[in-house]
């Protein structure tokens, strides 16, 4: 099972069933393995902080939603993760793709890849960076039931090393 | 046409139906027209009232109303393609529209200068729409649109700038997200 498969069965065995993301080329590896199965719902959004207000929406009719987005997207997120889903206290696991590290051949794309750790840090939310080590599977399920039991957002972090990046 | 009265008459025709509002005076108008634990107001978020509306709409089969402002949907107009591009059958948007930001000092918003939402709307493959200026067309236009099985609806209310508004309701973002979700699911149990 490589990594995207391995995402899917801990979304799945955490009955997290509506999936809300913009677009990334990187986490595509996951997301079209999530539209091929009728397990789960996929909306796309406009805007990342659009997807949290649709993921906020489907928690409160008793749907676990998660939202995927790249870094720069983050950065449109913030305001609704700081007074939607902190104050109310939602859980939604954020993977994000994270730009800006190694191989990295965007200039545009440092900045704001390099500040989502930082942020998350500030806003007070947990957060994990992802690595195919081969705890995988415990380190995805154990992100995901300190998500719920914190409920708070808690970012999953997935870099070039685990899903080979974009090339240039 | 004046919000709070149009609020007090959403809030008697969406019976059980989830009420989500726009932060700010639309909440507080809701919250005075009568508490109900499927009102979710929000606090802060401005723009993704509808948004929210949407998930919730993708989560239940029940019908879900959207209480949105001009100025807020200004901020999020995509969210307005995604409504157009999923089609919920019961999702009703409805606009409370001043032509204003009316909590920052009244300044005249996009509404105000030619943007019109319901031609938005219908350029996103929103086909039910409406624009009302009075009461008695709004309450025909919101009780044929939770009638109906063929959602999303699209109502601009054009509304007055009211002189006197509701008192502020209490802030209580938790509190407010889980009794709501409790109507729809399980109450938890100690130590879920």
């Amino acid at each position: 099972m490589n990594w995207a498969e391995q995402i899917v069965k801990t979304l799945k065995d955490w009955d997290t069933s509506m999936i809300v993301y913009v677009p990334d080329i990187s986490i595509h590896q996951v997301t079209s393995l999530i539209d091929a199965d009728p397990f789960f719902r996929l909306v796309p959004a406009t805007r990342e902080e659009e997807a949290i207000g649709i993921a906020v929406g489907a928690y409160a009719t008793g749907k676990n939603t998660a939202v995927f987005m790249q870094s720069s997207g983050f950065g449109n997120s913030i305001n609704a993760l700081a007074s939607l889903c902190i104050p109310s206290r939602t859980p939604i696991p954020i993977f994000i793709n994270l730009r800006g590290g190694l191989g990295e051949f965007n200039i545009a794309q440092v900045p704001m890849g390099r500040a989502v750790i930082p942020i998350l840090d500030q806003l007070g939310l947990p957060h994990y960076t992802l690595e195919d080590d081969g705890n995988m599977e415990r380190s995805l399920d154990g992100a995901m039931k300190l998500c719920y039991a914190n409920r708070q957002p808690l970012g999953i972090c997935l870099t070039t090393a685990l899903h080979g990046g974009k090339v240039a | 046409m004046r919000r709070f009265e149009a609020t007090q008459l959403v809030s008697r025709l969406a019976g059980e139906s989830p009420i989500v509002s726009n932060l700010g005076p639309t909440s507080s108008d809701l919250w005075h027209s009568g508490h109900r634990d499927r009102n979710f107001y929000t606090y802060g978020s401005m723009g993704l009232c509808s948004s929210i509306a949407l998930g919730m709409a993708m989560g239940t089969d029940e019908q879900v109303i959207s209480l949105d402002g001009d100025g807020s949907l200004l901020m999020n107009l995509g969210t307005v393609a995604s409504i157009g591009r999923e089609q919920p059958k019961n999702l009703t948007v409805i606009v409370w529209d001043n032509e204003k930001w009316g909590q920052t000092g009244g300044q005249t918003s996009h509404t105000g200068m030619g943007t019109d939402l319901e031609q938005v709307a219908q350029s996103c493959g929103i086909t039910h729409t409406k624009t009302v200026t009075d009461l008695e067309d709004f309450e025909a236009a919101v009780s044929e649109a939770l009638a109906s099985s063929d959602g999303p609806h699209f109502i601009v209310a054009k509304i007055e700038e009211a002189g006197g508004t509701t008192s502020v309701a209490p802030v209580e973002p938790e509190l407010t997200l889980y009794r709501f979700r409790d109507s729809f699911v399980e109450p938890r149990k100690p130590g879920d």
